[in-house]
């Protein structure tokens, strides 16, 4: 990962490209890359649909390697969404072939005069941008379909559907699975519509001729990439809950522990749950001649994911996630699986995020647009509202916050405008910690269970202290950050929390490929200076301390069974960036 | 509700998924109640130690994660849900020990005075790769459920598991699938019954 390829789409005469050394860029990657290009290039207060700003996509520091599940894809931008900084990442075969490219990064900048409607084919020759009008209004899967005929099916394929063309804050970008379906998405910040702002439908990314990136160590590389695989096969989660039931798992268990929000956050507990859980959904998959364990990308060791087929044994839509079965489920009162599937489907297929998506046909459900529990209606808001680009459609497609807003409710659970996920932070205090405080707006991943408790950072906390639920969420966010840059699935978090050999390899693997020494300690400087990268680019775009808040209902409104209210102060969430 | 009849089923291990919906919501057993987690799960319930600690690591009361089964009491009506370990940063905090144990500190279940003891019901829950290795054991054992309870779950059943069961028996008396839900249908929905279910591998 040598080079950057810059794409001008404002140039006169047409989008001129141009390459450049990777410099600092060609030992990093993902979310470091993406958030340090758009912290250094674009202004902060720029409107996020205007010609300042740059979608940046980056593979992982070990993207395109033999590194066993290394295939995630990083894009940044400042989001229209949240109007802060923005890093979206997804799974699917994009990462691995841009990097065996040898492309460190792709910005995009700049916005084209005129209607014309692009196209980008990178192979290891040449870059072609074009202008394909036959693509206009295409949904995602038409759209690959078509595409396939044009390029085979060796290539991997990152596009928008119709949402992105129309610039709705919640579009995605999708990225093609091995199957070259359209299931991966960068989904959450409107990435979607940055790059439709562009008018770029799609990226066409083929690697053939290309090799494995070699490693400076291979002898190192190789055997610390077989104790990495071995550590995510024994433990139970990598390599057992995961593999058979999916991210899905989590329906009964939070659901148990009274954390599950229900019908737009009004309990805690869905009376429905084990019907939509993930071991009645990997059942069904099963029994329909479907997958329960499928990987996103070649070379996952963990395989998450599924095929979910319909009742005539056809395929829908890949296995959807424990977010995207809560936010269509439980959230807006849905208890029937091909009723989230057949949604999980047509959010990829306009290309919009399933997280904002659900939430805000919930908090529309709220407004009284359909009633709690309409399967049918709630088909009907994604497929020929949003899907057709009708008003209704687009208040829809603008997210939760604009949806709260048209509608008249107050409950609107979103931080800096983007929608919460599948754990209510009322029965999981320290999570909306992070909801509240990380840069990206309200997102589960920001803090993810890494082993802060192997690497140290911030020293041992005292879970006994009110405060310790500010400093996990910290070292959490910090551990989180740097283990987005590197391309790995944030589901290795699980081996290497648990197992110390484990992560001992996770080094060694850096290590080995960049032939340096890393430590824990480099994992958690990298964390650092990325957040605070983040955090000065958010000030710099009108956020403080009031924007790191939880929406107030939180606060005053009891979440049954517990009965508990968010405890945290305003005075203890801005301890959080204490380090700089 | 007292304890009336015993139904008996003979299925081939293959339809435990059949059983699945009814053992994540929650079967009721007759137990011991007053001890603890552990002395329930082990003593009365005949679970391996080593499995409990490798294997059962999040675990529920009434609603609470648990740290301690030895210092978890069960009591008339409780309810326990056993789980693996589970993935996501909610799904570590709700583990058992967990080092993130402090982010779900308020709803985490506290050292309690042991209750008091005697016969009574308490209520199991099998979430993920517990229910699948443990679910039998636990059916083996014997489940209690209303008439209309089983009516539910007899009727939402199709035509692979009838043709899958090699004996029912209510009591003593072998039944056809035919009369069984019509015995069922016309007896009293709320008294109680116990299903024990033997599974042939
Ligand atoms: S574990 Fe799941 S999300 Fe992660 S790379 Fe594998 S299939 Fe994709």
């Amino acid at each position: 990962m040598d080079k950057i390829l810059r794409i001008d789409m404002s140039a006169t005469g047409g989008p001129q490209q141009s390459t450049e050394k990777a410099g600092e860029f060609a030992a990093l990657g993902g979310r470091a890359t993406t958030s340090t290009i758009v912290a250094k290039e674009v202004p902060p207060d720029c409107h996020p649909l205007s010609a300042e700003n740059k979608l940046v996509i980056a593979p992982g520091m070990l993207s395109g390697t033999a590194a066993a599940i290394s295939g995630r894809i990083s894009v940044g931008c400042k989001s229209p969404l949240t109007g802060g900084i923005k890093e979206s990442n997804a799974g699917g075969q994009a990462a691995q072939v841009l990097a065996r490219l040898g492309y460190a990064a792709i910005i995009i900048e700049g916005l084209p005069e005129g209607d014309d409607l692009y196209k980008i084919h990178i192979n290891k020759d040449r870059v072609e941008i074009s202008v394909d009008n036959s693509n206009k209004l295409l949904d995602n899967y038409p759209l690959i379909d078509k595409l396939r005929k044009e390029y085979g099916d060796k290539v991997a394929f990152m596009s928008i559907g119709t949402a992105g063309e129309r610039l709705m804050v919640s579009a995605s970008i999708a990225c093609t699975d091995p199957e070259l379906r359209p299931t991966r998405h960068c989904g959450r910040g409107g990435v979607g519509a940055v790059m439709g702002s562009k008018k770029i439908k799609a990226i066409i990314l083929d690697d053939a001729g290309c090799t494995n990136r070699p490693p400076r160590d291979a002898e190192r590389f190789k055997t610390a990439n077989r104790a990495f695989v071995e550590g995510i096969r024994k433990h139970p989660v990598s390599g057992e809950g995961l593999p058979a039931y999916g991210t899905n798992v989590l329906t009964n268990v939070l659901n148990e522990a009274g954390g599950y929000p229900t019908r737009n956050f009004k309990t805690g507990q869905f009376e429905d749950a084990s019907k939509i859980s993930g071991e009645s959904q990997a059942e069904l998959e099963i029994a329909r001649g479907g997958k329960a364990t499928h990987g996103c990308h070649r070379g996952c060791v963990i395989q998450c994911s599924g095929i979910y087929n319909d009742k005539d044994g056809k395929f829908l839509t890949k296995q959807p996630e424990y977010e995207t079965v809560w936010s269509h489920g439980g959230h807006c009162g849905i208890s029937d699986l091909d009723t989230i599937a057949t949604l999980d489907y047509w959010d990829d297929n306009i290309g919009v995020d399933t997280i904002e998506m659900g939430v805000a046909i919930g908090v529309a459900m709220e407004g009284g647009v359909i009633e709690f529990g309409d399967d049918e209606g709630a088909i009907r808001l994604v497929r020929d509202e949003v899907g057709k680009g009708t008003p209704l459609g687009r208040i829809l497609g603008g997210g939760a916050g604009m949806t709260g807003k048209a509608f008249g409710v107050t409950r609107v659970p979103v931080v800096k405008n983007q929608a919460l996920p599948a754990y209510d932070p009322r029965t999981v205090q320290g999570i909306g910690v992070t909801y509240a405080t990380s840069t990206q707006g309200a997102d589960h991943t920001a803090g993810y269970a890494v082993a802060t408790n192997i690497l140290k950072v911030g020293g041992d906390v005292d879970p006994l202290k009110p405060e310790g639920q500010v400093e996990l969420s910290r070292n959490l966010q910090i551990a989180t950050t740097a283990i987005d840059s590197t391309g790995l699935c944030l589901f290795i978090a699980f081996p290497i929390l648990d197992q110390p050999e484990t992560f001992q390899s996770l080094l060694d693997l850096l290590g080995g490929f960049y032939g340096i020494e890393m430590t824990g300690d480099d994992i958690v400087a990298l964390g650092q200076k990325v957040l605070t990268l983040e955090r000065e680019f958010n000030k710099g775009a009108g956020f403080g301390p009031e924007d790191d808040r939880l929406p107030r209902f939180f606060q005053t409104e009891k979440l049954p069974p517990h009965n508990l209210t968010f405890g945290v102060t305003d005075a203890e969430l801005d301890q959080l960036y204490n380090w700089d | 509700m007292a304890e009336k009849q015993s139904l008996r089923m003979v299925l081939p291990l293959e339809q435990l998924s059949a059983f699945s919906l009814l053992l994540q919501q929650g079967v009721w057993l007759r137990a011991q109640i007053g001890c603890s987690v552990a002395s329930l799960l082990t003593e009365q319930f005949g679970i391996a130690e080593d499995y409990i600690v490798e294997r059962i690591t999040t675990l529920f009361l009434d609603c609470r994660p648990i740290d301690d089964l030895e210092t978890s009491y069960v009591s008339d009506g409780s309810t326990l849900a056993l789980s693996s370990a589970m993935p996501g940063l909610v799904g570590t905090t709700m583990r058992r020990g967990s080092h993130l144990a402090a982010m779900r500190g308020d709803i985490s279940g506290q050292v309690q005075q042991p209750v008091e003891s005697g016969m009574g019901r308490i209520r199991i829950k099998l979430f993920n790769l517990v229910m699948a290795e443990l679910g039998a054991t636990f059916l083996t054992q014997g489940i209690c459920l209303s008439n209309a309870e089983l009516d539910n779950f007899l009727s939402a059943k199709d035509d692979i598991f009838w043709q899958s069961v090699a004996a029912t028996m209510v009591g003593d008396l072998q039944i056809d699938p035919v009369s069984l839900v019509k015995y069922i249908r016309s007896a009293d929905p709320r008294a109680e019954i116990l299903l024990q279910v033997e599974f042939e591998s």
